[in-house]
């Protein structure tokens, strides 16, 4: 496969997936906003997903609707939903003979709805949460279409590679953020609504009262977003999906690429798995979030180095 | 003279050509689809009509035009109802085609080595030197099989009479097949069972001949040979009908920066390191082909291409240089080469044509310029022409003055009054002009014409201008069987 071809594969996925996982977190920080107005702030959402800084955060963080224009329709914003679908479109369009003609019809129609400006006006002034969910459910369609069409071959992992670990930094980033808020202490005792609505937004909460079956404890919603196997957002199952997709790029022809990102994918999952929550807690959480996240970024960069340098 | 609605109040002109009406009657090759449209209401044909809309935006057969930031996605213009050629005309059409690109195949193999036609004195040797396109880099170059044209698209248009011209050759990378086949796919969508019910002959095969074609070609005898789709970049308007057909041949897709050459060789840099190139179906230009050898700042280019080619350890299609044989000057002259190379009558007829360089002929035209269209010899898209009977004075004293500081680079022709079709309009049908743009394939085992084509109509009422830069739009083409 062409080395452009697998970048663009891989970055169309990765936008994609951030896509998705914006949609939901500003779903559920809505209706929490709702819920709880006086002790709501859209500032994790702004944190993790935009460029904005303190100062202008400081400005929008209670006024929602300001914050879904700038996180759905900005033009600006280079995050937003608008620019991250259009870059996955772009994307596509340069590898169209490369994916399948009903995932270029479905991003296509994804690229032209949200391009639309009544999505805008909507946001202002209807129920955003149905503008939402329609846009989610577009997403829904292209993981479908993908799912369905897509041959197993090279180009297919490459978008899951891209995929998981989009997902996996998603994941690290918004424990980063959630907790930094209750300075990556594990003993600070919050609000049930807090942690009830961080699991919503990452389609955890009903698996979490099954596995745990307890009061939302920290230490339980770390396991679950760090260790839980089962739930597909978790960091561990993030970077398991990771190397099995890579694991079929195996060739003769690009030993070396493949025995060095082999190596850091397999020391990242050992460090990930052969670690508890005694471990965390005395190397300090902030701190063992922040290596998961180096060596996430690590890995994109070696990829970057041996798989997509065409220039 | 007809009840239904969507006939009613059609206007028939004996000014030009009526692809549907013969005089009042209803020509036999139209009369099926005439009965089927007679019983269909014309709201019906709205629905259709933003259904093949709908089609076309989703699945991105657009071009996209960039004004600020965010560009624009247009679908080029589709009328619903189809153009139709019965089978003797389709028959006259393609011999005729392929008489034509012989001779033109021909006259490349021979400007590019002896000159015969030059020292035989059946053309001038400054019309070659004087021509842009022109390509002393393929001096003697041998190319595989002596195809120099493997892919063409021959404009063809009628007069008020029915006669078909011959309009211009397109030999270097003409584009319009993707609309071809889109045109016809859409076609089944819209109007279930039509098509089998007037015997329309298919055109799905395309990408296949021009696959085996391709893999002809393949300097390594090889039983996989490695082709790729050369491509400027998605920025490019046809950038959609690339990517169809390398999708359509499973061929890969790739841009300059993707290829790189190592000892005369072309790789492709993927994911497991280089792989070599044996063809090239290019769709850039030639002066970008090569930085080393054209253009040196094109960035859609390979560096060494040329070299490798030169060597013959790549096949490029469609040879480099064959500018030379489609410019509008040269092709005043190939009645001629179809009698000096072939020894035949033309079967198909050039619009006759005038030299602007000649000062009589100059002189004819300007006397005349009413009747006629000056065009630009390496002109396309509709653009660097004036219509003599549609300009305003001022303009066609200002165009006199530029064709007089380089006469060589303008021809004149009659206006020709294209051929109309019915088009579905405002509700109604109504009568727009067209042309027709067949596709041939030249391989080592012949030439092939896929029946059908790429018709394109002027939508404005009255204008004789096809090009979809300038309103124009596209129909479906239907060769029939019997």
């Amino acid at each position: 496969m062409l080395s452009r071809v697998a970048n663009s594969l891989y970055w169309l996925s990765r936008y994609m997936e951030r896509c998705d996982g914006i949609l939901r977190l500003l779903r559920v920080n809505y209706a929490y906003s709702q819920d709880d107005f006086e002790q709501f702030s859209w500032r994790p959402v702004l944190m993790i997903f935009s460029d904005m800084d303190g100062e202008n955060i400081a400005n929008v963080k209670h006024e929602g609707r300001k914050v879904l224009q700038y996180m759905i329709t900005d033009r600006l914003n280079k995050n937003s939903v608008f620019n991250l679908v259009s870059k996955s479109r772009e994307n596509a369009r340069s590898v169209q003979d490369n994916v399948t003609k009903e995932l270029w019809q479905c991003l296509n129609d994804y690229y032209h709805k949200v391009r639309l400006n009544d999505i805008a006006t909507s946001l202002q002034k209807e129920d955003p949460v149905s503008i939402i969910d329609d846009l989610v459910q577009q997403g829904m369609h292209y993981y479908g279409t993908c799912e369905i069409t897509m041959a197993r071959g090279e180009g297919y992992y490459f978008m899951n590679i891209g995929k998981y670990l989009e997902r996996a930094m998603q994941s690290v980033d918004i424990l980063n953020v959630k907790f930094s808020e209750l300075n990556y202490s594990l003993e600070e005792r919050s609000d049930p609504t807090y942690w009830k609505y961080l699991l919503l937004s990452i389609s955890g909460y009903e698996i979490f009262l099954k596995s745990y079956r307890s009061a939302l404890d920290s230490r339980n919603i770390l396991h679950q977003i760090v260790w839980n196997e089962h739930f597909p957002r978790s960091i561990m199952y993030s970077v398991r999906r990771l190397k099995q997709s890579f694991e079929t790029l195996k060739s003769d022809r690009n030993g070396e690429a493949y025995k060095a990102i082999s190596f850091m994918i397999g020391k990242l999952e050992s460090s990930i798995k052969y670690s508890d929550l005694k471990d965390l807690e005395s190397k300090g959480l902030q701190e063992y979030l922040q290596e998961i996240k180096q060596d996430l970024l690590a890995i994109g960069h070696a990829f970057n180095h041996y798989y997509f340098a065409f220039n | 003279m007809d009840s239904s609605t969507l006939f009613n109040n059609y206007p028939i002109s004996n000014e030009f050509y009526d692809e549907m009406y013969n005089k009042n009657e209803i020509r036999p090759s139209y009369k099926k689809l005439y009965d089927f449209l007679r019983n269909f209401p014309a709201e019906e044909l709205s629905k259709k009509e933003e259904m093949a809309r709908r089609l076309f935006m989703s699945q991105g057969v657009t071009f996209t035009v960039y004004s600020g930031d965010e560009g624009i996605e247009k679908i080029f213009p589709f009328d619903v109802i189809p153009r139709i050629i019965t089978a003797s005309e389709w028959a006259y059409i393609e011999s005729g085609i392929k008489q034509r690109l012989k001779a033109l195949n021909h006259f490349l193999n021979d400007i590019y080595s002896n000159q015969f036609i030059i020292k035989d004195k059946v053309m001038p040797i400054d019309m070659i030197y004087s021509c842009e396109h022109y390509l002393r880099e393929m001096h003697n170059l041998k190319v595989p099989h002596d195809i120099f044209v493997h892919i063409s698209g021959i404009d063809i248009i009628r007069d008020f009479d029915g006669t078909f011209y011959v309009l211009e050759d397109n030999l270097r990378t003409p584009s319009g097949v993707s609309y071809m086949l889109e045109n016809r796919e859409i076609t089944k969508r819209i109007f279930p069972d039509l098509l089998p019910q007037n015997n329309v002959r298919t055109v799905t095969q395309y990408p296949q001949i021009l696959y085996k074609n391709l893999a002809a070609l393949s300097p390594r005898h090889n039983s996989n040979p490695n082709i790729v789709m050369l491509t400027p970049g998605i920025y490019n308007s046809a950038y959609f009908e690339h990517s169809t057909l390398a999708r359509l041949m499973g061929i890969e897709l790739v841009e300059g920066r993707d290829l790189v050459v190592d000892n005369h060789r072309v790789f492709m840099k993927t994911t497991e390191g280089l792989q070599r190139v044996d063809v090239i179906y290019r769709r850039v230009d030639d002066e970008y082909l090569d930085p080393l050898v054209f253009n040196s700042d094109s960035m859609l280019g390979v560096a060494g291409l040329m070299s490798a080619y030169r060597k013959g350890h790549v096949a490029i299609v469609n040879a480099p240089g064959n500018g030379v044989a489609d410019d509008k000057a040269i092709y005043i002259y190939v009645p001629d080469m179809i009698k000096y190379y072939l020894n035949e009558e033309p079967i198909l007829k050039n619009v006759p044509t005038y030299k602007m360089e000649d000062a009589s002929e100059r002189k004819h035209v300007f006397e005349n310029i009413e009747k006629m269209v000056i065009k630009k010899t390496n002109g396309s898209g509709g653009y660097g022409m004036i219509i003599g009977n549609s300009a305003t004075e001022q303009e066609i004293d200002d165009y006199k003055k530029v064709v007089l500081e380089d006469p060589r680079q303008f021809i004149a022709q009659p206006i020709i009054s294209l051929s109309a079709s019915p088009c579905y309009i405002d509700g109604k049908l109504q009568p727009r002009r067209i042309d027709l743009r067949p596709f041939a394939l030249f391989g080592p085992s012949g030439i092939e014409i896929v029946p059908g084509g790429l018709t394109r109509v002027a939508l404005k009422e009255g204008s004789l201008v096809v090009n979809s830069s300038q309103g124009g739009g596209s129909k479906d083409t239907w060769v029939l069987s019997v």
